[in-house]
């Protein structure tokens, strides 16, 4: 009893090994990146093909541009074994709506699935950054852009994955014609928004070290889809 | 006949020896008993006209609902056993509202067919997915929509079986009204003419005197979807019956007694 009076605190003559945390990160980040530019009459998708993981490459020649229907392309960003299930879920989800309904899925349509798969996964979530693009039923370009848990939304043009927060605000300048002089400017045409597409991946080339190797480009018009790669700096 | 069908019209899921379930076939006869429901599809939309008995004049005729609205696109006729047939709208607005929100798009008139078509079949003793009918749904019933195919009118009995129509009688009076409707469609049909005529094929097959609260009254059209009649609009709608009916001469009455037989 005389110990518990006295002042000094009682430590234990040998060590212990307290609580050590275990974690364990179920994700994993193979970087990429998708940028995609409509039109009135086509969508433009490109993905770059590195794929990799810190400071490694995995392969310099991965697509990472899924063609869901002949109007409809989804390109992906991230962990890369989240996109191959859900692409591959993605690919049954549209087979069985083909059967079902007797008609292929609209691209409208893909994006709301899409959407609607996302957030079903609400709380352990796909960790990709999808862009999907296509032409609506009026024939017009479209693309939608989504976080993991499934917000859409709609626009023109969008950077999406490892360099879209470097490239977001360098297609707002080229293609939205944000902060620029003037007020004529004229609607970017495929030649042009192709053009735009290899420049902003050169770009992100040269400062994200998870985007290079080279691109895939997808032009898709009311003729179909074709498709065309442009080398990047692979270091 | 219906002494050789003493042991397999028991089982709902049993074949006879000539391959016929007996319970679907009585269901189907079901819906005879039911009062007549038709529908016309034409170029400018859909009509469905239904017959309310009144069997009371103490009965409030508004509570009789026999035509429904599924989504705003796709509108529901339906004869035979009543209560069975909230289940299946019910089903098929499910569907229509799920179907809405995956794909953000309107559910086509056939796949909500197909969808409803799927519940009438599962019926029998047990089933894996937990609560089955015991027995086939009493009810036949008329689809009318507006998809990207345009005015459509589909027709499903008891088996789950469904077809489209261009124009299509249920119920009770369906057989005399069914040949009334072949004599009287036409491709070019404008909606207000399906709307007469549909009317004056109810008034041949119906036993009581067609009024504006006996009768039930929806079109489908491209502009306004789901339309339900007002009782002024029926009225309206049924003074242009009579004319026709003149001019008919006597192939109503023949059509009436015929109908009668039948119910």
């Amino acid at each position: 009893m005389a110990m518990m009076n006295d002042s000094r605190p009682h430590y234990p003559d040998y060590s212990t090994a307290g609580a050590v945390q275990h974690s364990f990160n179920p994700y994993a980040d193979n970087g990429g990146s998708v940028v995609a530019i409509a039109g009135d009459d086509f969508a433009v998708i490109g993905a770059d093909t590195r794929l990799s993981t810190g400071f490694a490459i995995y392969t310099r020649n991965q697509k990472k541009l899924f063609k869901l229907t002949d109007k409809t392309i989804l390109g992906c960003a991230g962990c890369w074994c989240d996109t191959l299930t859900l692409t591959r879920i993605l690919n049954a989800r549209m087979q069985m709506y083909e059967q079902e309904h007797n008609k292929t899925m609209s691209t409208t349509a893909c994006s709301q699935m899409l959407s609607t798969m996302l957030y079903y996964k609400r709380f352990f979530p796909y960790y990709i950054s999808n862009v999907l693009v296509g032409l609506d039923t009026e024939g017009k370009g479209c693309v939608y852009s989504y976080d993991p848990i499934g917000h859409c939304e709609r626009s023109t043009y969008r950077a999406g994955g490892s360099a879209g927060a470097l490239l977001q605000p360098l297609l707002d300048n080229q293609v939205g014609f944000k902060n620029m002089q003037g007020d004529a400017f004229e609607k970017v045409t495929k030649e042009r928004a192709i053009a735009i597409l290899k420049d902003v991946f050169i770009s992100a080339a040269e400062r994200d070290i998870y985007t290079g190797d080279s691109i895939v480009i997808n032009l898709i018009t009311k003729d179909g889809i074709t498709e065309e790669t442009f080398p990047l700096r692979k270091d | 006949m219906f002494l050789t069908r003493s042991e397999y019209d028991r089982g709902v899921n049993t074949f006879s020896p000539e391959g016929r379930l007996f319970q679907v076939e009585y269901a189907i006869e079901a819906i005879k008993l039911g009062s007549t429901a038709i529908g016309i599809c034409t170029s400018e939309g859909v009509v469905l006209a239904v017959e309310k008995r009144i069997t009371s004049t103490l009965m409030e005729p508004n509570t009789i609902e026999k035509i429904v609205e599924i989504d705003k696109h796709i509108g529901c006729a339906v004869s035979g056993l009543m209560a069975d047939s909230r289940t299946m709208i019910d089903r098929a607005r499910i569907e229509c509202q799920n179907h809405w929100f995956t794909y953000n798009e309107r559910m086509t008139v056939e796949s909500c067919a197909q969808a409803v078509s799927n519940l009438a079949i599962q019926f029998g003793d047990s089933d894996d997915d937990g609560s089955a009918m015991s027995r086939p749904f009493g009810v036949a019933i008329l689809f009318a929509g507006i998809d990207e195919k345009g005015p459509q009118l589909y027709h499903m009995d008891p088996s789950g079986t469904f077809v489209q129509f261009d124009a299509k009688a249920i119920g009770s009076g369906s057989e005399g009204a069914q040949q009334s409707l072949q004599e009287m469609y036409h491709r070019s049909m404008t909606l207000k003419e399906a709307t007469t005529a549909s009317l004056t094929i109810l008034k041949q097959v119906m036993e009581e005197k067609l009024n504006s609260s006996n009768v039930e009254v929806m079109t489908m059209t491209p502009g306004e979807f789901f339309h339900m009649f007002s009782k002024e609009q029926v009225e309206e709608a049924l003074n242009l019956v009579v004319p026709m009916e003149k001019s008919q001469g006597d192939l109503p009455a023949a059509a009436a007694s015929k109908a009668t037989a039948n119910a």
